[in-house]
């Protein structure tokens, strides 16, 4: 829905260049490596905050599985505070997770609920406070003698008007849902949309979960979104790939996000849809964390809305 | 005090050195060619035994003042060497000449030419092309490419593989001044850089000043080039064209009146997209995309009087890019193209003070649509320019050759103007914002000889630019304390004015053995800008002008040279050396991706900074016998520091490239067979890669590492052709005498064959980072890789005239 205007340029560019070009894999030196901090935190209504942090690989150096768990930074010190209360999260891993967590912590670090407890993945909690609504948040973490620093606001969700399903072209029972909004008159408002069928613990961004009203600013319109679920099951006959079916149950949350943590979604999402293309600027994705660390602090003011798609 | 002093003093010897108390008369008039009654550009007046001459005008004028006598006057020209005519001075006389109407050994007297031009000319750094080599250098898919050419000479290097873009002295594309005949050309590039808009077979000359420009151009930092169109035959009607792998070209000129006024046109078009069919079955899902370019060239020109000439010339031309993926669901259409047309008259006011007043249109605009489903989206770019420009030519004594005018042109940019509609669903992406400019120069110049040694010329260029309304400055806010604000600008409403002098000077001092030391500086301003996101050239980079936000460009350079010719002026050689300081250089800030014109401007994702480059260029050329070339090497260096980009550290500039070597080289066999070869070799550019990565919500991102700091394996490649001729003569039965004799064929024709990249060098066009396999099996892996474009490729042109 966002208007990734360039990338349609990208796509076409690149598939031109395969009709003509010769490709092959070379060595080079690329400088300017330097090790820093990760961190990927977030807070939402109702929800504890949950910080990973991690670190910077070099380009060159493995990346593997193995790689990636070796990258996360355990014995930080995190803290957050609302203004008024304090909360020093406590670190929490995949070996010694609570009862009843195990299908959140797999969905979060994308493994198979089964081999959680073969990996040592870590990640910051606030078991001692949860997200409100109106509430500024600011991040603080401690690590080898640096502190990083960052604030985020969990606003006034914007509610749904409504959300429809409809068949799509030839089909009777494949389409696309299709939500209804009206979005507030003030500038600068930015959204996150996910999905999941009802019963499933998370939820799933769409491709482009990511947009703001810059072209919809105080409007009312209706738009289309894809299922992100079934590119997941390999079973499906690929023409019905994208689209929801007749009788599925799903449910919707649209979550409203600040401008700062929108840019580094926006910058982040550009980067994976034109990243290493030659038509693009390199662009580093901008975080909102203040210190020299990468990353996001984000906090999310959620919607949700369920829909039986007939 | 002193300063006023010498001024003064200066301005008075200037006045004495106008103003000889001697009677004198002026010989005046037009060169021509005898074949086709074109006007000969840069032939040499002479008067030896007064050591005295003068150089045709780009319109084949001459003027050359003199004490009353009698004298041999020596006319000579590059193609058709010297002829030498008696002519009886008592009074001032026109005398118009037709070249090449005898034979005459045309390698001698070449060499004479050469002599004066390479080593006593105040001209530095400027190189005109012979067309008729150009044409027997290997051509990339055979078609002849005066861009690529250029390419070649020292000094300029191109943008990227098979580009059309050129970089000259570290300076930007956009740096350039490219004309056609007067008139702006804003993208000089077919097929997203492989090919240029000029059709060789419409071209007359080229000539490319890269420093010391003179005062009489400007606009642009880094240098002109001016290409010339063809007048048309004067003579009779004629038609030339060529048959080649991707493309075809007709050309068809001729008297409108005999030796009165003529016509050309000339039109060219790519068959890829006839290919593309044949190659792409209708049941393929990329069926329907397809790719063509055309281009069309027109000229008419018309003596009015023996004191006004009339020239229009125009041109046109258009790529048009479709893609279709029907399987997913994605369409795509790309226009773009430019329109040029300049309408010119020649004015004689006397035998010494000739005129050009040139009014021309300039256009460039282009498109971009696409659909995804039930989503559409168009994207438009473009610029306009109407203008006007006047331009004297003096001359009032040898000694002097005075020039001055003025120039204005009225811009209209569009940066981008964007649709989108989803189904029924029309998003609101703001009215298309225009932006609106006048842009004015005036300038003054004069070329003067102080003695036999030492000749200068001094110029002086005022220019000032003024962006006007109607428009919207969108002022942004952080969206959290302060709110986006805005300024609305009625029509005509001055926003901003900008103006400067650009001082101009060069110096060439005689030295003995055929030889001479030259100097110049030049200051420029530069209005206009041209903004690229990506690091290759594309028709999407943006044309901006200078706004209340955006300043003008600024840049001087200065360059000092030797110059010497050896063993009887068969060889020519120089040494140039060179330094350009630029201010106010523009890019996109890092992360920018502009799109759409709602509630903001385009400038506002502009960052502004500074630049220098420096170098030294070595060209060493054979201009006569059977082999002819050159060998052109420059060493050079050019760094950017912006204070947004790069944590404000200093950074090489994309085309920053060490060592540019050029070989070119051709061998007459005989009458039928010519071969060239060319080879080059260049510093590979730079790029900036990632240099680490990094997981978000198991998304893998890259952290870039300083810009511009990889640098890409160098580039080198080796081409060759071959042109093989029809016979010139036929023999016939002299009705006269019965004897058989040898006359010139009419039809003619020739074939070029042409090796691309001999050696199948894999050049580098750019590089990327590449992910492959699963991060959770444990096979994941980051690789760079290389793409390369061209590999060897063979063609055949066959190209004919009657």
């Amino acid at each position: 829905m966002e208007f990734r205007i360039l990338i349609p340029l990208f796509t076409l560019s690149i598939l031109l260049l395969n009709l003509v070009s010769c490709t092959k894999e070379v060595q080079i030196d690329i400088p300017g490596y330097k090790d820093q901090m990760v961190i990927d935190g977030s807070i939402e209504t109702g929800q504890p905050a949950i910080v990973f942090l991690s670190k910077t690989n070099n380009v060159y150096s493995e990346t593997n599985f193995q790689a990636y768990l070796n990258g996360f930074i355990s014995g930080a010190t995190v803290v957050i505070s609302d203004g008024t209360t304090t909360d020093t999260l406590t670190e929490i891993c995949s070996d010694n997770l609570p009862p009843g967590t195990e299908e959140i912590a797999a969905a979060f670090f994308g493994i198979p609920v089964e081999q959680l407890a073969n990996f040592h993945l870590c990640a910051y909690v606030s078991l001692g406070m949860i997200g409100q609504v109106g509430k500024t948040y600011s991040l603080k973490v401690i690590h080898n003698g640096s502190e990083y620093n960052a604030t985020t606001q969990i606003s006034q969700p914007t509610p749904l008007d409504s959300l429809f399903w409809k068949p799509e072209g030839a089909f009777t029972d494949r389409g696309f849902s299709w939500a209804k909004l009206s979005d507030p008159m003030a500038n600068n408002d930015a959204y996150c949309w996910q999905v999941k069928y009802i019963g499933m613990p998370n939820f799933k961004k769409t491709f482009n979960p990511f947009f703001n009203d810059k072209f919809f600013n105080g409007k009312t319109f209706e738009f289309a979104y894809e299922n992100p679920m079934s590119f997941d099951d390999p079973m499906l006959d690929p023409s019905y790939r994208g689209y929801f079916k007749s009788g599925d149950t799903i449910v919707v949350k649209l979550s409203k996000i600040g401008k700062a943590e929108y840019n580094f979604f926006e910058k982040k999402y550009n980067q994976i849809y034109s990243g290493g293309n030659p038509f693009s600027t390199p662009t580093n994705v901008p975080t909102n964390i203040q210190g020299g660390a990468l990353g996001v602090w984000v906090g999310y003011a959620p919607w949700f809305d369920t829909l039986v798609c007939q | 005090m002193w300063n006023m002093k010498f001024l003064l003093s200066f301005i008075f010897l200037f006045l004495a050195s106008l103003s000889f108390t001697q009677t004198k008369v002026t010989l005046s008039g037009y060169i021509t060619d005898s074949k086709d009654g074109e006007a000969m550009t840069d032939v040499k007046v002479y008067i030896p035994s007064l050591k005295l001459g003068a150089l045709t005008n780009n319109y084949g004028f001459y003027s050359l003042t003199v004490v009353p006598g009698k004298y041999q006057v020596e006319f000579r020209s590059v193609t058709y060497g010297s002829e030498i005519k008696e002519i009886d001075l008592n009074q001032s006389q026109v005398v118009s000449v037709e070249l090449g109407s005898k034979v005459t050994d045309v390698n001698e007297v070449v060499v004479n030419m050469k002599k004066t031009e390479n080593v006593t000319s105040t001209k530095m750094g400027q190189i005109e092309l012979q067309m008729d080599q150009v044409k027997t250098l290997p051509a990339f898919m055979g078609e002849v490419d005066i861009i690529k050419t250029i390419q070649l000479l020292p000094g300029v290097s191109s943008v990227s593989e098979g580009g059309q873009g050129f970089y000259v002295r570290g300076g930007g594309p956009d740096q350039n001044l490219v004309l056609l005949d007067e008139g702006v050309v804003y993208n000089a590039a077919h097929l997203f850089g492989f090919f240029s808009v000029f059709n060789a077979d419409a071209v007359k000359s080229v000539n490319l000043i890269k420093g010391g420009m003179p005062a009489n151009f400007g606009g642009r930092m880094s240098s002109v080039l001016e290409v010339n169109m063809n007048e048309g035959n004067m003579k009779r009607l004629k038609v030339t064209g060529g048959i080649g792998a991707i493309s075809s070209r007709l050309t068809l000129e001729g008297p409108l009146k005999k030796d009165k006024g003529s016509f050309i046109v000339s039109g060219r078009r790519t068959y890829i997209d006839v290919l593309m069919k044949a190659a792409i079955s209708n049941t393929s899902p990329f069926a329907g995309s397809s790719y063509f370019f055309y281009d069309f060239n027109a000229k008419l020109n018309y003596k009015l009087s023996a004191k006004d000439r009339i020239f229009l010339s125009g041109y046109y031309g258009k790529d048009v890019f479709n893609f279709a993926d029907k399987k997913g669901g994605f369409g795509a259409n790309m226009p773009w193209g430019n329109g040029i047309a300049a309408l010119r008259w020649n004015h004689l006011f006397s035998d010494k003070l000739f005129m050009n007043l040139t009014t021309t249109y300039s256009d460039y605009m282009f498109k971009f649509g696409s659909q995804q489903d039930e989503f559409r989206f168009e994207l438009a770019s473009g610029i306009r320019d109407i203008g006007a420009k006047v331009d004297f030519s003096y001359f009032p004594n040898p000694i002097h050759r005075i020039k001055w005018g003025a120039d204005y042109k009225y811009h209209t940019f569009t940066p981008t103007s964007v649709t989108a509609q989803n189904d029924t669903t029309v998003f609101d992406t703001g009215a298309a914002q225009k932006l609106y400019s006048h842009e004015m120069a005036a300038y003054v110049l004069d070329e003067f000889d102080i003695n036999d040694q030492l000749r200068f010329n001094v110029g002086l260029r005022y220019s000032a630019f003024a962006h006007v309304g109607p428009f919207t400055r969108y002022i942004k806010g952080d969206g959290i304390s302060t709110q986006d604000t805005t300024i609305q600008y009625n029509r005509g409403d001055l926003i901003k004015f900008y103006h400067g002098l650009e001082p101009r000077v060069s110096m060439r001092w005689l030295l003995p053995d055929n030889s001479s030391i030259k100097a110049g500086y030049a200051y420029n301003y530069q209005y206009v800008h041209l903004t690229s996101l990506s690091a290759v050239s594309l028709p999407t980079d943006i044309w901006f002008p200078t706004t209340d936000i955006a300043k003008p460009e600024k840049g001087w350079q200065g360059s000092v040279g030797y110059f010497r010719n050896f063993f009887n002026d068969k060889f020519e050689s120089s040494v140039e050396l060179y330094y350009k300081g630029m201010k106010n250089l523009i890019e996109f800030k890092e992360g920018a991706l502009p799109g759409d014109n709602v509630s903001d401007n385009t400038d506002n994702l502009l960052v502004f900074g500074q630049g220098w480059a420096y170098g030294i260029e070595f060209y060493f050329k054979k201009a006569v016998g059977r082999y002819t070339g050159w060998v052109g090497y420059t060493w050079a260096k050019t760094e950017r520091k912006f204070p947004d980009i790069n944590e404000g550290n200093i950074y090489p500039a994309k085309y920053d490239r060490r060592h540019d070597l050029s070989l070119v080289g051709t061998y007459k066999l005989n009458d039928r067979w010519t071969f060239s070869a060319s080879f080059i070799y260049a510093t590979g550019n730079t790029l900036t890669l990632p240099s680490s990565w990094y997981v978000q919500e198991q998304n893998l991102l890259f952290n870039y590492g300083a810009r511009n700091s990889t640098r890409m394996s160098p580039y080198h490649r080796l081409d060759l052709s071959a042109t093989l001729y029809s016979k010139a003569y036929k023999t016939k039965t002299d009705p006269a005498t019965g004897k058989e004799i040898e006359v010139k064929k009419r039809y003619r024709s020739n074939w070029s064959f042409s090796i691309y990249n001999v050696y199948n060098r894999m050049n580098p066009f750019f590089l990327y980072v590449d992910n492959d396999g699963d991060f959770l099996a444990g096979n994941f892996k980051l690789t760079v890789k290389q793409v390369s474009l061209f590999p060897i490729i063979p063609s055949a042109t066959w190209n004919f005239e009657f």
